[in-house]
Parts: structure tokens; sequence; C-alpha cells
């Protein structure tokens, strides 16, 4: 867990309303799991006075996370600028738990859900794997760092508009791939809605899945108890320390018999 | 970077003494122990915990949070371990970070008041118990002993009559009058005051045309209700002689001024934790510089602005 007030070092726009930032972890490393975040807030006075959530993208000397424009917090995000200050805590949370049982991964991203998905998927080409990496979004603006992954997995991409790759749902090409037989795994991150379907065929088909949800936070770390979600237990979850990579069973229940 | 006893920073509270005025707000800090692998805990002026109750609570139905301009709403529901888990787990853990620890209770009835400070009564490493007759968020009342000076009164001394524990009350903003409820529990034995706790806001989701969170209400903090907290600390301080923990939106050097120089002895940070959980040991060292270049004692500062 590191505490850093810190700058930022870098930024790129990989895509239309997408900022990548990049800033200084300090003398150590952020250590982190694909799947962990980190809360980040910059120093722009009282509004919004929440720190905001980003997964990691990579683990290292350098933080990087990959930030969508989409409202006040994250519109003040991705127009920063080198040297701008940053408040960052973090790695947070559960992680993606990395299958060694021989499983084929496939990686699931809708949009922005990319960034732990990128990072997850290094670290499977780092262990000698080359995973099956599906990604979806509603039109080619919204692919950021479709080229990074080409460089480390078989990318599948589908749009709504047809803009690029096939038209149509992620779950189409999901629902392929868990056909073909091999026994697999899969590992997901994106919209809410997105991650129910993706559970809902991974589960079809007797397949493992991850998923990482999202959640409105405040602390991201356990403490004001803001990010509940509701399991078919009647309890709750907290995403920001019982996950947010969670079994997709825990959170939609068991397939009915 | 502030000793741990700067005797500038001292500030006493009738039966307890602070290190430096700065006191994490219950429901913004966890127990305090989350922070401990990276923020020095023990530095802190205390921690007032996570609201404690008889039993366990699971919560509210999410969302939860939202935020507002400059602020947020929170309708959490107290979800928090319970007394139990608290003693058996938390407490221990406190001791040996040697937090300055404040237990914050709720409960719905004057009984179960009574049992929890019955017993926190017993166990060591407590510095002060806070009464928390204010909390917006919780169906079968919490705040009604909050609004009316007579049912403050009534909980206050309920408790007193069991406990030796330094005494504070958390006062709502909600009440009518807020001065007679500080009266109120002043008289019936209270040894400070703190205030303000949340005021009830709403945020509507235009696209779905329902209130945002799921109890469709919240409580609001942050540094949009600062005035309202400055505005009641400085009024409530003219109807009391007990001394006054101050909070609401407090997130600089400036903003913590303020309700000294209205007349808190002490003050609490809620809200602005989420964003730097290591602020208040930040301002206490701004603090600190702040009175060194003028010569002046946190003690100096109290109550200040009163006056014509
Ligand atoms: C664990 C986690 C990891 C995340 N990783 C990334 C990431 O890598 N890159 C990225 O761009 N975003 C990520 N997010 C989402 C990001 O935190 C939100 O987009 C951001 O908080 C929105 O802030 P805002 O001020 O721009 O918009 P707001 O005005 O706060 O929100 C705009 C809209 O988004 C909704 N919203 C707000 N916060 C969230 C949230 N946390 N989850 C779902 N909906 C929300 C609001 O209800 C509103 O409709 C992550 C969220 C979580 C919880
Ligand atoms: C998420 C959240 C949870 C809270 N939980 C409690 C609680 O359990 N007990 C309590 O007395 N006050 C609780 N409060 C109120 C704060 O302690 C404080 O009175 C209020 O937030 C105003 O201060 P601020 O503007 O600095 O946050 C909570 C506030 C927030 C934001």
């Amino acid at each position: 867990m590191k505490y850093l007030h810190t700058r930022i070092t870098e930024v790129t726009y990989p895509a239309r309303d997408h900022a990548l930032l990049r800033f200084a972890a300090a003398a150590e490393d952020i250590p982190a799991v694909p799947g962990e975040f980190v809360m980040i807030r910059g120093d722009w006075g009282c509004h919004p006075v929440l720190p905001r959530a980003f997964s990691l993208v990579e683990s290292g000397a350098h933080g990087a996370v990959l930030v969508k424009a989409i409202g006040p917090g994250t519109q003040l995000l991705e127009s920063m600028k080198v040297d701008d200050e940053l408040v960052v805590f973090g790695a947070l949370g559960k992680g993606y738990r990395i299958d060694d049982s021989g499983l084929r991964p496939v990686l699931v991203a809708g949009g922005v859900g990319v960034a732990p998905l990128l990072f997850l998927a290094r670290e499977l080409a780092a262990r000698g794997q080359r995973p099956l990496f599906l990604y979806g979004a509603g039109t080619e603006h919204d692919l950021p760092l479709a080229d990074e992954i080409a460089e480390v997995a078989e990318l599948i991409i589908t749009t709504e508009d047809g803009s690029v790759g096939e038209q149509g749902l992620i779950t189409a090409p999901l629902q392929r791939a868990l056909q073909d037989g091999a026994d697999s795994i899969v590992y997901t991150c994106g919209p809410n809605g997105m991650l129910k379907a993706v559970a809902g065929v991974s589960q079809s088909h007797n397949t493992p899945c991850q998923v990482a949800l999202e959640a409105p936070m405040a602390c991201g770390m356990g403490t004001c108890k803001g990010c509940a979600v509701p399991i078919p237990d009647g309890s709750f979850k907290y995403v920001c320390y019982d996950g947010p990579v969670f079994d997709a069973e825990v959170i939609y229940g068991a397939a009915d018999e | 970077m502030v000793p741990l006893m700067s005797e500038r920073l001292r500030t006493s509270l009738g039966p307890l003494t602070l290190a430096n005025p700065f006191v994490n707000a219950s429901g913004t800090y966890g127990y305090g122990v989350e922070y401990a692998s990276f923020v020095d805990v023990a530095r802190l002026g205390g921690v007032s915990v996570k609201g404690i109750s008889l039993l366990p609570r699971p919560g509210n139905s999410p969302p939860r949070t939202c935020e507002t301009s400059a602020g947020m709403l929170n309708s959490i529901g107290l979800a928090n371990i319970g007394i139990d888990v608290f003693l058996a787990e938390t407490l221990p853990q406190l001791r040996e970070l040697g937090v300055t620890v404040i237990v914050n209770t709720f409960a719905t009835s004057i009984e179960d008041f009574v049992e929890l400070a019955a017993r926190f009564d017993n166990e060591t490493g407590i510095a002060a118990l806070e009464l928390n007759i204010s909390c917006p968020n919780v169906h079968a009342g919490g705040m009604h002993f909050g609004v009316s000076g007579a049912a403050a009164a009534e909980v206050t001394g309920a408790v007193r009559a069991v406990t030796d524990l330094p005494l504070m009350v958390k006062l709502s903003p909600e009440a009518g009058d807020i001065g007679e409820v500080a009266r109120g529990v002043e008289s019936a034995g209270a040894d400070m005051i703190s205030m303000i706790n949340t005021i009830r806001g709403m945020v509507i989701d235009v696209d779905r045309r329902r209130p945002m969170l799921g109890q469709k209400m919240g409580g609001m903090s942050g540094p949009a209700i600062k005035p309202l907290g400055v505005r009641m600390v400085y009024e409530v301080f003219q109807q009391v002689s007990i001394p006054i923990i101050g909070m609401g939106g407090i997130a600089s050097l400036r903003d913590a001024l303020e309700y000294l120089m209205a007349g808190a002895t002490a003050v609490q940070v809620g809200t602005a934790n989420y964003s730097e959980p290591g602020i208040s040991l930040r301002l206490a060292d701004e603090l600190e510089a702040w009175c060194s270049e003028r010569d002046l004692t946190v003690t100096d500062l109290v109550g200040c602005a009163q006056g014509d």
C-alpha cells in the first residue's frame, strides 16, 4: 500500500476522450496484481471532493492509469498535464486470481474495462501464454490500447456500429470461443450489464468467470461502506475490498439447476 | 513535523486532553487501523471510530454515496461490526497502535445507548465516548434524540449515570433550535459537544427520473456544509460552557481556523479524509507553523471571533 503526493510524468491520448496518465510511484514500485486499483485526486480545490477509482494498467516504478472522460472528475484528470500534482493511494482491492491449472485464458473487455485486462494479458504473456482477447465497444473511437493488446494476445474486436471489427456485441465471439470445447477461464471487465451477460454465457458453458465490478465509492479501502453490492443471499459485498474482482457466481448466483 | 505533544497545539476539552486539535470524524476513517500502514495514526489528535451499535449492521441498500457540489451525500445506514467484534478484535489493535480512541456509538433506544456505554466503561484504551444522537440515515430513530433538547438530555443523562468516560454528544444541524439541544446535553452531564453531523439532502438522477440514492435521501457533508457548521458552533459557543469539537467541511487550515475562532476547542475532519487520508496530520503541521509565526497557541484562538 502506497500513499503518494506525486506528479504526472507522462500523458498520452490512446483514443478520443481517453488519457493514459503515468505518475512517479516514488522510490519503490507500486506492487500490483491485475485488477487492483488506485484512488486518485488532483489538486483542483473543493469540487469534486472525492477521489476517483482507476485500475492500474501496469505496476512498477511508474503507475499508469487509463482515464475515460465521462464526468467532472474524469474530465479534470483527462485534461491534466505533465508535472501536475496528484494524490494517489493504492494498490487497493483484490485483483484477478490467475489460473495456473492450464485453462485457456479468455479476456473480455468492454470499453475502458480494457485497462486491467491489458495488464493481465501482459502478465499472462510473461508466463508464456497467448490469451484470447475479446474487445467490445460502441464505436471505433472507444477502443484505446488495441495495438498494445495485439502484441500480447489474439485480439477480436466487436463494435455495435460495425465501424471496426465484427458488428455486434462481445458475447457473440465469446459464445463461439467457448463452444470450441477447450477448457477455458474467462476474465472480464466493463459496464455492469456486459459483465452480467458475459457471466451468463460463461456459466452456460460451465466455464469459470471472474468479473471486475464498478460501484461509486468514497474511500476505496473498506472504511466508508459506500460501494455495497447486494448478492443473491441477501447480504452485501464491498467492491473496494471484497473485490473489485469476484467470481461471477458470488455476484450473480449459481446456475439454476 | 508536529511532535506527539506540542505545547502550542495541545488542547484541553475538560476531562480529555488532545495532543493536537485534529480528530478524524466518525464514519470517514473506519476504525483507524486500516490506515496505520501509511499514516502515523498515533500522531492524530484522535480517531472517532465508525458508529458502533450493539449488533452488527449490514447497512442500507445501494447506491449509498453520490457527489454534490463541493460535497457528497451518504446513506450508509451505520454498517458496522458491532460492539463484540470491536472489543475483541479492533480495540486491542488501536491500543497497540497508541491511537487516541473516541468511541462513537449509535442506538435507537435509550436502553441500548446505556448498555453500550456501560460495556465501554469497563474497557481500557478509550479516551472518550461520543454519542451519535444525530444520524439521518436510519429509519428507526436515531436522529429524533438529537432534535429536541428534552430527548437529548434524557439520553445523555441516562448514559452519564453509567459511565465515567469523558462524554461527548454529537449534535444534528436538523435541530430546530440547536442551542436548546446543546443546553440540554450540558445540563444532563455531557463533558463536551461535537457538531455538526450531516444534514439530509437529495440528488435526482435525471435520466432515471428517480432519486440517485437507494434510500432517496442521504446526509450531506463536505465543504458545502462548512458555513452551516461554523454558524452553529458560533451560536452554541454563546450558550454553553462545555467545550465544542467543530466539524463540517474542513479541508484546509483556514477551514479549521474558522471553526476554532467561532468557538471550537478542537475539530473533526471527515469527508476530506477520502481524498487525502493523511490530511489531519498535514493540517496539524500547518497549524503549528501558523501559530508559531504569530506566537499563539490553539487555546488563544478558541472563540476569538466572538464579540463585536
Ligand atoms: C474499481 C474501479 C476501477 C475503475 N477503473 C477505471 C479505469 O481504469 N478507467 C476509467 O476511466 N474509469 C475507471 N473506473 C470508473 C471511474 O472511477 C468513474 O468513471 C469515475 O469515478 C467517474 O467520475 P466523474 O467525476 O468523471 O463522473 P461522475 O459525475 O462521478 O459520474 C458520471 C457517471 O458515471 C457514474 N459513475 C460514477 N462513478 C462510477 C463508478 N465508480 N462506477 C460506475 N459508474 C460510476 C455516475 O453515476 C454518472 O452517471 C473505475 C471504477 C472502479 C470502482
Ligand atoms: C460516509 C459517511 C459516514 C458517516 N458515518 C457516521 C457515523 O457512523 N457516526 C457519526 O456520528 N457520524 C458519521 N458521519 C458524519 C461525519 O462524522 C461528520 O459529522 C460529517 O461528515 C461532517 O463532516 P465533514 O463535512 O468533514 O465530512 C459520516 C459521514 C460520512 C460522509
